[in-house]
């Protein structure tokens, strides 16, 4: 009994953290284990020796049963001497595990012996924490600690904390034990000057938990230096976060708008250069996602270690099966249509009702998992800024397809020729250029973008039969808001649209922000009803 | 009177035809024995009722594209904004009646908290205003819509694109819960129209009675528009709206014109169709809801009066029994539709009929001609010509 | 013949414009042989040019006019007085000499992306007045008959009709209503409805939309369209669909729809494009008709038919007027043999 009671505990911590660490400090001295040989009737020295031992473990989690020892907090049961952190709960005590901090219930006072403590083991408690985590070996490891002791802002910390500073030759790490120091300082009871050189280092750190550590001060000081130095902070790192904010909205609008871009871009060839309203292209858009879809399907069944590779593997594979369904629509149907725009946005309406339901028929109406390999996935930290892979992959790449695009247009002869027949068809086709076989390819060419763009839009959307539709009228403000026939126009327009949407956003919410940008750009074609970057001319008939 | 002489026989048959099924069917469903094989059961009274709504809506929509070649794909809206007022009526009927059994409040209001009704439902209780608003609301909409973008001159695809936008901004706003118009439910629940239960057997048949007397004055009224100067006028904008301008004609006050009365036309079809069918959610405003009442024209003939009737009892009727018989087939077929109409039967059913009876008219005539010409004999010139 | 009206700063631009300026844009070899056969040209040329004094004549003397007509006493001693009346005076003048022209064009210009379709083009049609337009391809004949007609706004430059309606403020439906008719280059006509119909929409007319839907058709209306068949010899072909005319008489029933409004002037653009001779033949006919009541402006490259009309020609190049006067003075012009022949 007396020893099964730590096993188990033991072993719930096994679980809790997972086994690898676990099991790794198992071998070496177990803290858990440690930290139990505080129960029963011990001596000071013994107590001092079982700190020494925590320390010496050099696991972070100790630091919560010494913390406890030190305040008094720390107890043992009666009976089985196992080692509790304990609060007071009307008459009884809530008891918690030492290291982990998970609530172990309930026990009558009567049955908790509190861990006797005097100056000298506070002093050594002090001493243990500082070594324990503030020396560690590890920086990754020093920066959690300095980072911890941030948050718990505990004067009796400093001395130790100018000690790590002293000791400390990593200067990020540095920084981050003087940020400790300086909340440790704040909430000492210090000089005023003291504190007020505290809040300018809080203010260099500048982010919301400075902020709110900040305003709690100013709000509970009475000195007017102390308050005057907090208060210049606060506005510093208010102004600091709100930099980031449109910093981060920015980014948000960016992302928003390399998405429209990629969905719109294969738009501003078959509607923009040719003049074909596609309302399948949404439905190309979904082609080029559902075969990026296909390709991981048979990656995962037959060589997984593919995976990180599906996505490069399907761009060309969405590119031929969406260019190759365009090549066919356009061959069957749209050429016969030529000079009939509205007659074509309907046959293509009816195509895309007849792509979508065939897809839903193949794979089903619910979405489809599409994985992230792991480059895509993830996030780091600019500022106060997080940003996720995927999207700055979705930038770059939509920005990549674009100047592609461009030097398709520009420098190939294919290009030379689209831009000879959506000029003059009757003079391209005089000079020899073979103008159906001109407009098939043009047509491929927007529809295969835009299965390059299903690709990028699977990453960070949902896979189903659904997917084109969500696009297709954005694309089409997108196009027509740029301006018919520009290239550029499509990319400012993108960019502009999704900037827009994301600042309004925080104002009138997702919804209403986009209702509102719908409107203004109906508005907007009102005024200028060929775009931001119109075609002029008296030949552009009004 | 003139407009006998004008609309020709074929209109008049199908107004009668409309007006005799507003009479026979509520008489066969209410007087006849069920097991009569003449007896129109229940169930389809207001599933005819739909389909009737659906021919003024595609009737509407054909004023716009058929006539003056604006092709509108935002009607969709105008249809669920009559639809909505409606529903604001039939909600405000429930009375205390609801789950939650507040005499002012709608359920969805009082679940989400609402203390009091909104200014924009005040005077839905009174039909007579509901009646108004049926008309008023999406005539504005159209009105001012129409207004901006045909003086900027929006045309082609460009307008078309952004009705579509129009009804997509439509459709996200009214799925929001604090617009106070139901959110993603819409109204529903309905109980009482004008004091009779909205079940009942004789008020579906009067609502389908209703909604068949809409249709024929529909039929009249762009009869009457499009056979006078203005919708010939209306048809020159469709076909040289440039050359209209410089003879001193506004062609987008004719747009406006004629765009206003098709929104007015929609949502009292959308008004009518509510009651039918139970409830109006922001579905209605999709944009795919929009672009089938264009295959409905198109197939039934645009810039006819009867073809956009037919076009849509039939694609309806269609969809009825495809949606019956094979769900998942029903969009293939609507696609496929799309593609068949626009490539292979440009002018829909009747526009084929007509032209094809020209032109063996003109065969016959030419023929003949030759005929007369051998035989040495005057040609008596066609009347109708 | 008609030059003498022409008053005071008008005559100067003109002078001023007739030299020739180098301008921007289009490049000035002119490569194109329209129009006008070489043999003619030779032929035209072999005339002896005209003095250029004609037009300087012209200059009446402003001060004579304004003293005859508002030889009002002064009334005030002010200082200024003498010089106010004299600025005002000179407004006047001006204002008069633009009120005796139908269409009254000075330093236009329009530029398409820097591209000069129009530059400081001046231009003065009388009341009455037949004038015929020639010149190069992209000339800007078609870019001047849309700022005429309201279609394009000029960057700068003055358009008055008859004298005091400022042309560059209206739309082209109300500058139609005020009697401005245009025929396009390409025969525009509503092809859905009878020549008929054609007609009776275009009369001059109430242009409301309500009015357009209660509108009934009565006897005078009837006697009018009857007249414009008969003008435009269509009486026989009035129940046909426009669709159903050959090019010629589309070109006739849409100068008959712009009879139909009634209009002062026609501006009327390439009317004998693709015409048979004696089609030809019998347009020229139907212009001289209709200018003998209404001023007409005819833009054409065809020189027979220029001839045939037997009015003042003005040669646009490069956007601005290089040459005006009789026909055969304006092709023995050596400029206008350069633009058109080429060095």
């Amino acid at each position: 009994m007396n020893r099964s009671i730590p096993w188990l505990l033991l072993s719930l911590a096994v679980l809790l953290f997972g086994l690898g660490p676990a099991a790794a400090q198992q071998a070496e001295a177990d803290p858990a284990a440690i930290v139990q040989k505080f129960g029963g009737k011990q001596s000071f020295d013994a107590t001092e020796a079982v700190i020494a031992e925590l320390a010496a473990t050099g696991d972070e989690r100790v630091a919560r049963a010494l913390r406890a020892l030190r305040e008094g907090d720390l107890y043992w049961r009666e009976g089985d001497e196992a080692v509790f952190i304990a609060t007071r709960k009307g008459s009884d005590y809530e008891i918690f595990d030492p290291l982990t901090g998970d609530s172990a219930g309930t026990v009558p006072s009567g049955d908790l012996q509190k861990v006797r403590v005097k100056n000298s083991i506070r002093n050594a408690v002090t001493g243990a924490l500082g070594t324990l985590t503030l020396r560690a070996e590890n920086p990754a490891q020093r920066m959690r600690a300095a980072s911890t002791l941030f948050s718990d802002a505990d004067p009796e910390m400093i001395g130790p904390l100018d000690a790590a500073i002293a000791a400390e030759e990593d200067s990020a790490v540095k920084a981050r034990m003087q940020e400790a120091r300086a909340s440790a300082v704040l909430a000492s009871d210090l000089p005023a000057a003291d504190k007020a050189a505290a809040a300018k280092v809080l203010a260099t750190r500048a982010d919301r938990e400075s902020l709110t550590m900040l305003i709690r001060f100013a709000g509970a000081t009475d000195d007017p230096v102390a308050k005057q130095a907090a208060d210049a902070a606060i506005v510093a790192i208010q102004n600091n976060i709100a930099f980031w904010n449109q910093t981060q909205n920015i980014w948000y609008g960016l992302s928003l708008g390399s998405v429209l871009l990629l969905a719109a871009i294969g738009l501003a060839i078959t509607f923009g250069v040719m003049g074909v309203i596609n309302m399948a292209h949404g439905e190309m858009v979904m082609l080029g996602a559902y075969t990026t879809f296909m390709v991981q399907e048979l990656i995962r069944n037959n060589a997984p270690g593919l995976f990180e590779w599906s996505l490069t593997i399907a761009l060309p594979l969405a590119f031929l099966v969406s260019g190759t369904v365009g090549l066919v629509m356009e061959r069957g149907l749209i050429r016969f249509l030529y000079g009939r725009p509205l007659e074509t946005l309907l046959a293509t309406f009816g195509v895309s009702l007849i792509l979508q339901q065939a897809v839903r028929t193949i794979f089903g109406p619910s979405n489809r998992q599409v994985g992230n390999p792991d480059w895509m996935s993830g996030a780091f930290d600019v500022g106060l800024m997080s940003v996720t892979w995927n999207r700055l992959w979705i930038i770059v790449f939509a920005l990549v397809v674009f100047l592609a695009l461009l030097a398709v247009l520009n420098r190939t002869p294919l290009g030379l020729q689209m831009r000879a027949v959506t000029q003059n068809r009757r003079m391209a086709a005089a000079m020899g250029i073979r103008t159906p076989w001109v407009d098939a390819m043009t047509f491929a060419l927007g529809s295969g973008i835009a299965g390059i763009a299903g690709v990028a839009l699977s990453q960070i959307d949902n896979v189903s039969p659904n997917l084109g539709q969500g696009y297709i009228i954005d694309s089409f403000m997108v196009v027509v808001f740029g301006g018919v026939g520009n290239l550029w126009g499509t990319l400012v327009g993108a960019m502009t649209l999704g900037i827009v949407n994301k600042f309004l956003e925080p104002y009138a919410g997702a919804v209403l922000g986009k209702i509102v940008v719908l409107v203004l750009i109906i508005l907007f074609i009102q005024k200028r009803p060929r775009g931001l970057f119109a075609q002029k001319g008296r030949f552009v008939d009004a | 009177m003139i407009l006998a002489r004008f609309l020709g026989p074929r209109v008049w048959i199908l107004i009668a035809a409309i007006l005799a099924a507003a009479i026979l069917v509520p008489l066969s469903n209410l007087a006849l024995p069920a097991d009569h094989p003449l007896h129109v059961p229940s169930y389809l009274v207001p599933l005819f009722g739909k389909y009737v709504c659906y021919a003024l809506l595609a009737l509407a929509l054909d004023l716009v594209w058929g006539y003056c070649g604006i092709l509108s794909l935002g009607h969709g809206a105008f249809f669920a904004l009559g639809g909505y007022a409606m529903g604001m009526y039939l909600m405000r009927q429930i009375g205390a009646r609801g789950v939650y059994g507040n005499p002012e409040l709608p359920d969805f209001m009082v679940f989400l908290n609402w203390k009091e009704l909104p200014w924009y439902w005040t005077g839905f209780d009174q039909f007579w205003f509901a009646a108004l608003m049926v008309m008023l609301v999406p005539g504005l909409l159209a009105f001012v819509f129409g207004f901006f973008a045909f003086r900027s001159r929006v045309t082609g695809v460009y307008l078309s694109i952004i009705t579509q936008a129009m009804t997509y901004a439509l459709l996200l706003a009214f799925f929001r819960n604090d617009m106070g118009f139901g959110g993603n439910n819409g109204l529903t629940d309905f109980k009482d129209i004008l004091g009779f239960s909205i079940q009942a057997d004789a008020t579906r048949a009067g609502l389908f009675a209703a909604s068949c007397i809409a249709l024929a004055l529909g039929v009249l009224l762009v009869g009457w528009i499009t056979r006078s100067k203005l919708g010939k006028l209306m048809i020159a904008v469709r076909d040289a709206e440039s050359r209209t301008r410089f003879i001193g004609w506004r062609p987008e006050y004719v747009k406006l014109f004629a765009f206003t009365v098709s929104a007015v036309m929609a949502g009292i079809a959308g008004a009518l169709y509510v009651p039918q069918v139970g409830i109006i959610n922001p579905g209605e405003f999709s944009p795919v809801n929009s672009i089938e009442i264009v295959v409905w024209a198109a197939v039934g003939g645009r810039g006819t009066l009867i073809g956009p009737v037919i076009g849509a009892l039939l694609v309806n009727y269609g969809k009825t029994v495809f949606t019956a018989l094979a769900p998942e087939f029903w969009l293939f077929l609507l696609g496929g539709l799309f593609v068949f109409v626009t490539l292979l039967l440009p002018r829909g059913i009747v526009g084929t009929i007509d032209h094809g009876w020209d032109a063996l008219r003109a065969t016959r005539r030419a023929k003949e001609a030759e005929k007369g010409e051998t035989a040495g004999t005057d040609v008596v010139p066609d009347p109708a010509e | 013949m008609v030059e003498t009206k022409v008053a005071g700063k008008v005559a100067d631009d003109v002078h001023a414009l007739t030299t020739p300026q180098g301008s921007g844009g289009e490049p000035a070899t002119p490569t194109v042989l329209q129009g006008i056969g070489g043999a003619g040209i030779a032929a035209v040329a072999a005339q002896p040019a005209m003095p250029r004094e004609a037009l300087s004549a012209s200059q009446a003397p402003v001060d004579r006019t304004l003293e005859n007509g508002h030889g009002e006493p002064v009334v005030s001693p002010h200082p200024y007085a003498a010089q106010m009346r004299e600025r005002r005076l000179a407004i006047e003048a001006q204002g008069r000499a633009r009120r005796d022209t139908l269409l009254y064009l000075n330093g236009v210009t329009k530029s398409f992306d820097g591209f000069k379709a129009i530059n400081n083009l001046s231009l003065v049609i009388e009341k009455g007045e037949m004038r015929a337009i020639i010149g190069p391809n992209g000339a800007g004949k078609t870019t001047m008959m849309d700022i005429i007609t309201g279609k394009t706004r000029p960057d700068k430059g003055e358009v008055y009709f008859s004298g005091d309606v400022d042309l560059t403020r209206h739309d082209e439906a109300a500058i139609a209503s005020m009697g401005i008719g245009r025929k396009f280059q390409k025969p525009t006509v509503f092809e859905s409805h009878t020549v008929e119909d054609n007609i009776r929409l275009s009369l001059s007319g109430p242009r409301s939309v309500l009015e357009a839907l209660v509108h009934r058709k009565d006897e005078a209306e009837r006697q009018r369209v009857e007249a414009i068949l008969e003008t435009t010899r269509l009486t026989d072909k009035r129940q046909i669909f426009a669709a159903n005319l050959s090019h010629g008489q589309k070109q006739w029933l849409e100068i008959g729809m712009l009879l139909a409004q009634d209009p002062e002037l026609l501006l009327v653009d390439e009317p004998v494009a693709g015409m048979t001779d004696a089609e030809t033949e019998e347009t020229a006919r139907l212009l001289r008709e209709i200018a003998a009541t209404r001023s007409v402006v005819v833009v054409e490259h065809d020189m027979h038919f220029v001839r045939a009309l037997g009015v003042k020609v003005t040669c646009l190049h490069e956007g601005s007027v290089l040459s005006e006067g009789t026909l055969d003075k304006v092709s023995a012009d050596p400029k206008v043999i350069e633009v058109y022949l080429g060095r």
